[in-house]
């Protein structure tokens, strides 16, 4: 990695601070408290708790519902992140060569991330509804192959789509971020040597990409663990008969809707383990293929 | 919303004018929205003007659950509100920590008379202590119904919309056969078809008379009536007298029926005003909800949601808090609340007067009032007072995950429902483990 | 360009048009739902085609939301947050890549953690720290018995508060310090040659002075996409604004304004299901975040500088 360091010094220090200071308020000590409750039966109105150990790790992890929804929820994770990066890889380099048009192609890819939450669930009602959306017209088709209610693996395409299409925006405009600090006078120099469009963007710009691609992995992954909850609310509702109940649909339908706190905190640590430990492999195993400088 | 801006025009020339005494301000969350929680805002502004002593400060929550959940993230630091309006399944946690003022106490307190018989008793039951001390005060209030297309009824050949069970399957086969394309447009309800059901028919959801006398309660509702009953539903999917009508499988159970598509569907009285606002190109009528033959019908429970004051809040706030909560309960506030929603009356008199007004004989009212039929069908009885469990929220999903996996033919219903009541009994477990020593008051 | 690549020219518009076929269907289905009447937006199948109410819902879903005012707090809000996010993001990552000292990669991933357990998980007790800031340096201070020590000393009794409900900060200061943009400008900043470092040494330029000579300009690109989606991230907050925020006249945020149109749909609601009026809103919120995009644009230029070795 890198050699040339500045010297470490009271200017890093302070340039630091702020930073940590406000995650230690606003994110650590609460969250300490949240996950204290992982180890106690807690009183949602404040009235006092018991000390019950690991049981609630005990409960979860030997309740079988449990292990398909974490299973349903890595499958959910890769699924959206390939699907989400792919698009926007396939979509960012088409844009990046600057046609006719190329900044109403842009600001059309942005858009969806614009989107309120709440609209977005209800537009894709409208997509995959077996009976009334863009859906039904396979069903006039092949009637009764689409149905939300009955096939689980179709519940799950419906959410990886809408998850990978709110996430689509977010990875476009980051690879078109790096694509264009691509120095023009590389490219024009591979165009020199006679390198095709299609040659360079495999042999020189993907290399280039990598770091940002690194990044867009680990956040869309990190994301799609813990920023689902939205999606599968409207549209499934964790149904049918919960393959659509992913570990952070269920932290919230445990702890923000039936309030128990420290079933949801033992959850939420579980879900904590996990997405370090994904991001821990990512950061040993893909990291090592980035190409920094 | 032209009101809106009167008041504040109001408000503003109070202000300019003499140094008026300040308002005692009190702050109320709720949690209904779009055109409900329009009306809730409006019943904020009207107190507002109706009066100079108050002011209510109303704070929309987005839904029941999410109020509820952030009155408790406020509560805990003392930063809440002295009013919160609340789902029924989400109080048995409130009700246990004892951090509320019960309404009967607050008003005798601050010296307003409101008249507690006056209730309905399926109403004042269900919101109510062991001793009969209102807990919370009944506001936005219904009862489950069903809704039927007198069209299709009509061509069919039924004259009469059935109140048994073996009734409606009659009827539904006649429907099938005079060519209707859809019969019943069924979604799975917890609260109808479970937690309703078992009170009309006199019949536990759980053990401890619904959970009222102790918290080592366990469920029973996979040995009881309901498992025939969901077994008959199962059954009429199958040979076509049902649809099965979610948003997941294509269309809600209320679309369906409102399209002039399927004959009958259930849903809360509530939604007598939304489906009269969807303009309906049919005849359509409600019915109390059937019983099976044989069982001597009960009363059904209120559903809904009731105004719950919250501990430790200045004396004046209580005041203000009281006044409001009376404000609401008088017969004009009552009345603008119903015709702008679909709710019921709460109290008798009430009642009585719009009846003797004519209120019920006029559109879009017109036999809205079944629901009070269903509701004071009969004394209460220690089973059909309404349920007092924890962790009703995840039992309901229990069950509607196990109903739809059987509904799926992956289990048989008996099978699904074991499942939910194991499952559920996990849950009262674990809620008498966190308030072990405590009892429902 | 000097070459002519007509086939792959067709082909990149093909791909596109196809990708944006995709990506709008869903936007135009809000649309159209948006300029249908009641019950025209609830019958089936779904209409594909506009109908004539727009103008009618956009004004009743502007007034019963009371936006104007909204639309101001969500500006100072948003703005604040892509301001101090991107100052913050970018000194921490400086700090984090340019500077050698240990626990460096403890501290980063002491960040990196903020982004695995989600707000929702945690609300109860942030909840308390924003009604309180001060809430965690007066209970270490009342452990370690620091407060005690002061008030025997100089018979103060320390009692620390600073509220943040209800206020701008409270907005802004928990949504500025995540971890995505500090991981972002790590990611850019690795990529800087060790030789620019070295060179900036060599003319004895200290680090604020090379961070702000030489890596700001570098970042530009950066910038403007890390603000672009800041802005609209911020711009659709939604549930802790709805928590921290009662006095809704004054500080009242659009999101929340607009989930209150959205009609209720539990079982014992019976709401009036006002999809149309609910889309509608979507379309006047989503607007400000579309000109962002747009105006974001410009930034978007091709760098000048070859960074590379």
């Amino acid at each position: 990695m890198r050699r040339a360091y500045f010297k470490f010094s009271w200017i890093a220090a302070a340039l630091l601070a702020p930073q940590l200071l406000i995650i230690f308020v606003f994110f650590y000590w609460p969250s300490a408290q949240a996950l204290y409750w992982a180890f106690t039966l807690e009183q949602p109105w404040g009235g006092g708790n018991t000390w019950v150990g690991f049981d609630n790790f005990r409960k979860i992890l030997s309740d079988p519902y449990y292990w398909s929804s974490v299973r349903v929820s890595v499958i959910y994770a890769l699924a959206t992140t390939v699907l989400a990066m792919s698009i926007a890889l396939t979509l960012a380099i088409f844009v990046d060569r600057q046609l006719a048009g190329y900044k109403a192609y842009r600001v059309a890819i942005i858009w969806p991330y614009a989107v309120a939450a709440p609209a977005v669930g209800l537009a894709f009602q409208f997509v995959f509804n077996p009976g009334a959306g863009i859906f039904s017209y396979i069903n006039t088709i092949a009637p009764g192959w689409w149905d939300l209610s009955k096939y689980p693996w179709q519940a799950v395409t419906a959410i990886v789509v809408a998850g990978a299409w709110k996430q689509v925006a977010y990875s476009f405009i980051f690879f078109l971020a790096a694509l264009q600090s691509i120095p023009r006078s590389l490219t024009e120099a591979a165009a020199m040597d006679g390198a095709r469009p299609l040659r360079r963007m495999i042999d020189l710009q993907l290399p280039l990409l990598t770091p940002t691609f690194f990044f867009l992995l680990v956040i869309n992954i990190t994301d799609s663990f813990t920023d689902s909850f939205g999606i599968v609310d409207t549209l499934t509702g964790g149904g049918p008969f919960r393959a659509t109940d992913l570990m952070v649909y269920k932290i919230y339908t445990d702890g923000f809707r039936g309030f128990d706190y420290s079933g949801a905190a033992a959850q939420s640590i579980i879900l904590m383990l996990l997405v370090m430990a994904l991001t821990f492999l990512q950061f040993r195993y893909v990291e090592r293929r980035v190409h920094y400088t | 919303m032209t009101f809106k801006l009167a008041t504040t025009a109001m408000a503003l020339l109070a202000t300019a004018g003499t140094a008026q005494a300040e308002k005692i301000k009190f702050e109320y969350w709720y949690g209904l929205t779009g055109d409900l929680g329009a009306v809730v805002a409006e019943t904020c502004a009207r107190f507002n003007a109706s009066q100079a002593e108050f002011e209510a400060v109303c704070v929309g929550q987005d839904g029941y659950e999410k109020a509820v959940q952030n009155t408790i993230a406020a509560f805990r630091a003392g930063k809440h509100p002295t009013l919160l309006q609340s789902f029924d399944a989400g109080t048995a946690d409130l009700m246990l920590s004892g951090e509320f003022y019960p309404v009967t106490q607050l008003m005798a307190d601050t010296g307003v008379t409101v008249d507690w018989a006056d209730y309905f008793p399926g109403i004042a039951n269900y919101y109510s202590s062991k001793s009969g001390e209102f807990f919370s005060m009944p506001w936005n209030s219904s009862t489950p119904v069903y809704y039927f297309n007198k069209d299709i009824f009509a061509k069919a050949g039924i004259t009469e919309a059935p109140v048994t069970w073996e009734g409606m399957e009659a009827a539904l086969v006649k429907v099938k056969e005079s060519g209707a394309a859809c019969g019943l447009a069924y979604a799975p309800s917890a609260w109808i078809d479970l937690e309703q059901f078992s009170m009309s028919h006199n019949v536990p959801v759980a053990s401890n008379n619904n959970g009222y006398d102790g918290l080592d309660t366990e469920l029973l509702f996979n040995t009881t009536l309901h498992v025939k009953h969901m077994e008959n539903i199962q059954r009429w999917l199958a040979d076509g007298y049902a649809t099965l009508r979610t948003q997941a499988a294509g269309k809600t159970a209320r679309d369906s029926f409102v399209e002039g598509e399927c004959a009958v569907f259930f849903s809360s009285i509530a939604d007598h005003n939304t489906i009269h606002k969807l303009t309906p190109a049919f005849a359509w009528d409600v019915q109390i909800i059937p019983t099976y033959e044989g069982v001597e019908r009960k009363n059904t429970v209120v559903g809904g949601a009731s105004l719950w004051v919250l501990s430790g809040k200045t004396e004046d706030e209580y005041k203000a808090a009281a006044t409001y909560l009376a404000f609401l309960s008088t017969k004009e506030e009552q009345q603008f609340l119903l015709e702008n929603s679909g709710y019921i009356p709460v109290t008798k008199s009430t009642y009585e007067a719009l009846k003797a007004e004519g209120f019920y004989a006029k559109e879009p009212y017109i036999n809205r009032d079944i629901a009070m039929k269903s509701l004071t069908w009969s004394e209460p009885t220690p089973l059909t007072r309404g349920i007092r469990l924890g962790g009703m929220i995840q039992i309901r999903a229990e069950w509607l995950a196990e109903v739809e996996a059987a509904l799926a033919g992956q289990k048989t219903m008996q099978e699904a429902l074991d499942t939910a009541v194991s499952r559920g009994n996990d849950q009262l477990d674990r809620f008498a483990q966190t308030y072990a020593g405590k009892s429902f008051p | 360009m000097i070459e002519r690549t007509p086939i792959l020219n067709i082909a990149t518009h093909l791909i596109l048009i196809f990708g944006l076929v995709i990506i709008l269907v869903p936007i135009w289905l809000a649309f159209v739902a948006a300029t249908l009447t009641l019950q025209e937006v609830n019958s089936a199948p779904v209409e594909l085609w506009p109908g004539d109410q727009l103008w009618v819902n956009l004004q009743q879903a502007w007034v019963q939301s009371d936006f104007g005012p909204k639309f101001v707090n969500t500006l100072i809000v948003s703005v604040g947050v892509v301001v101090g996010k991107i100052t913050l993001a970018c000194i921490t990552a400086f700090a984090l890549v340019f500077f050698n000292f240990r626990g460096r990669m403890l501290i980063f991933w002491m960040i990196f953690i903020t982004l695995m357990l989600p707000l929702e998980v945690r609300i109860v007790p942030t909840y308390a720290v924003a009604a309180n800031a001060l809430t965690p340096f007066q209970t270490i201070m009342d452990w370690t018995g620091i407060s005690w020590l002061i008030n025997a000393v100089s018979g103060v009794e320390v009692a620390l508060e600073w509220n943040l409900l209800n206020s701008y900060t409270g907005l802004i200061l928990p949504l500025v310090a995540t971890a995505t943009g500090t991981f972002l400008y790590r990611q850019f900043f690795l990529t800087i040659p060790d030789e620019l470092v070295e060179a900036a040494r060599m003319d004895g330029a200290g680090p604020l002075r090379f961070l702000w000579d030489v890596l700001i300009p570098l970042s530009k690109t950066n910038i403007a996409a890390l603000a672009t989606i800041m802005f609209v991230y911020a711009w659709n907050q939604y549930l802790w604004p709805l928590l921290v925020v009662t006095d809704r006249a004054n500080y009242g945020m659009v999101v929340v304004q607009l989930s209150d149109l959205v009609p209720d749909q539990l079982t014992t609601g019976g709401g009036t299901p006002t999809w149309h009026l609910a889309m509608a809103a979507t379309l006047v919120v989503m607007l400000p975040p579309i000109v962002i995009v747009i105006l974001m644009q410009r930034w978007f230029v091709r760098g000048l500088i070859n960074t590379d070795k």
